[in-house]
């Protein structure tokens, strides 16, 4: 599996470098022509990565399904299973580094425009902000990041997955049928409705208390996740149920 | 037991075709096999069923008494015949792939093999030509230590004195534990070496048998026995 992950990043380290240059250059060029350069750099970084992101995780397995360069990976001693965590493994990495290039450019973005603006900058007053998010003086605390962020990860791999799954369908199943980018596109939206009238109908007999929740009011970190709950099991079922779907597919109908 | 592999009924349709239908085949180990036919005959299909890249209709195949699985890859080398190798790798970067990933590749060997076809692994896939590519795919599906190898056109594009070069790989690849299966069109350059013919016609086995007898039985090369199976095509 690790090999298979480090053969995905070799594969595409040539538009890592770019991307990161690419977005380094940009950043120095409109933070060195206005004030508002780096808050500009900041509001496009999210929506053109967002974009790339999308993009570069379908053609990452796009092109094994649909290039003759995909025989290098199917050919190995490989599990459908194992080929498809790998791919979404490869691409949660992906997601998180993107998250943390941009957690990166906001803290030197930041740091330039306070400097610049020659507001003197105290350091006891950094310590005692990360002092009051730790211990929950702002109304949350790292166990509410915690609880967002698992969220949001588990809301994006079962994303991923719905995509793989959508692909694969295609590849095996359908095989034979004609234009493929756009069946692959209308068998990811029969999944999404699919998945949307499941969850709805379950949502629909779950505590009352998820719908009625204020959240105007200051929340506990475990009433967030409890909140979150239902939704993320959602998440982590279809996580299991499309990747056994997509790997059992891999396994036994793929035609390349 | 002397049988490798083991193709029962074995059919491929697609949509608008009809690929492969009720081939029935028995590979034996210790010898190799040329797989004859003209273009859409079947030939690649058959191999990329047995190679996992494809799947069958309906039928069966057994390697070593076992259906194919992933598992079963780790003991079958394929060389397709495109060139499927990832254009931003350099030679080195395939071979440390190889390696990586088949636990019965000989490093060694592959290099070895690599500089007396003169394919220097420092050269950038992207820039081969089809020759030179076509080389690399025969030196790298032949430096597998497995029982399965199947080579689709191993001597397209290739120059007429790598040719020699490839046949001879081919020729000291074969042990009495493997087999060895060649699909061409260059039948005259490469029948020397055959033990096995399987003429393949419109997914169907048109002709199949012991490549001696078959040429004392007609009287003819093996290339006269193609042109007899498939003259009128």
């Amino acid at each position: 599996m690790i090999k298979l992950i480090k053969y995905e990043f070799i594969k595409k380290y040539r538009l890592i470098a770019i991307t990161i240059i690419a977005s380094i250059t940009l950043n120095i060029y409109l933070i060195t022509r206005s004030a508002s350069g780096g808050i500009a750099f900041l509001s496009l970084f999210p929506m053109i990565m967002g974009v790339l992101f999308i993009v570069d995780i379908i053609k990452m397995y796009s092109d094994d399904l649909n290039k003759k360069s995909g025989y290098m990976l199917f050919m190995t001693p490989n599990s459908g299973y194992k080929i498809i965590v790998s791919k979404m493994i490869t691409a949660v990495i992906e997601g998180l580094a993107i998250l943390l290039l941009y957690f990166i450019f906001i803290i030197i973005n930041g740091a330039y425009m306070t400097f610049q603006s020659g507001v003197e900058v105290n350091f006891n007053d950094i310590i005692y902000i990360v002092n009051n998010i730790i211990s929950g003086s702002f109304g949350f605390n790292l166990a509410h990041i915690f609880v967002f962020m698992l969220t949001v990860l588990l809301f994006l791999i079962s994303f991923l997955t719905t995509i793989y799954t959508a692909m694969t369908i295609r590849k095996s199943i359908f095989s034979e049928t004609k234009f493929g980018g756009v069946l692959s596109f209308v068998i990811f939206l029969l999944l999404n409705w699919g998945i949307s009238f499941v969850s709805s109908k379950l949502f629909n007999v779950l505590d009352p208390y998820y719908y009625t929740f204020d959240f105007s009011s200051q929340v506990t970190a475990s009433e967030l996740a409890h909140t979150f709950l239902p939704m993320n099991i959602l998440s982590i079922v279809q996580i299991i149920l499309l990747t056994l779907c997509s790997g059992y597919l891999l396994e036994k109908k793929i035609n390349l | 037991m002397n049988e490798l592999l083991k193709i029962q009924h074995l059919s491929k349709y697609y949509y608008n075709k009809n690929a492969l239908n009720d081939v029935n085949l028995s590979l034996e180990k210790g010898k190799i096999y040329g797989l004859l036919g003209p273009n859409g005959s079947g030939k690649t299909t058959l191999m990329k069923i047995i190679a996992g890249l494809h799947k069958q209709t309906s039928g069966e195949v057994l390697l070593n008494n076992r259906p194919l699985s992933y598992k079963t890859k780790a003991n079958i080398s394929y060389m397709p015949t495109e060139n499927f190798f990832y254009d931003s790798f350099k030679v080195k970067d395939i071979v440390k792939f190889y390696s990586d990933m088949y636990e019965d590749f000989q490093v060694e060997s592959a290099f070895n093999t690599l500089e007396k076809i003169k394919v220097d692994p420092e050269f950038s896939i992207s820039k081969l030509s089809s020759g030179l590519v076509g080389k690399l795919k025969v030196a790298l599906a032949l430096s597998r230590n497995v029982e399965l190898y199947m080579l689709d056109e191993p001597l397209n594009g290739v120059d007429v004195l790598s040719r020699d070069v490839i046949i001879d790989l081919i020729t000291r690849s074969c042990g009495e534990n493997k087999v060895i299966v060649v699909s061409t069109h260059l039948v005259s350059e490469i029948e020397k070496i055959l033990d096995s013919l399987i003429f393949l016609k419109d997914g169907t086995i048109a002709l199949a048998g012991d490549a001696e007898e078959l040429r004392m039985s007609r009287c003819t090369s093996v290339e006269g026995i193609y042109k007899e199976v498939f003259g009128n095509d």
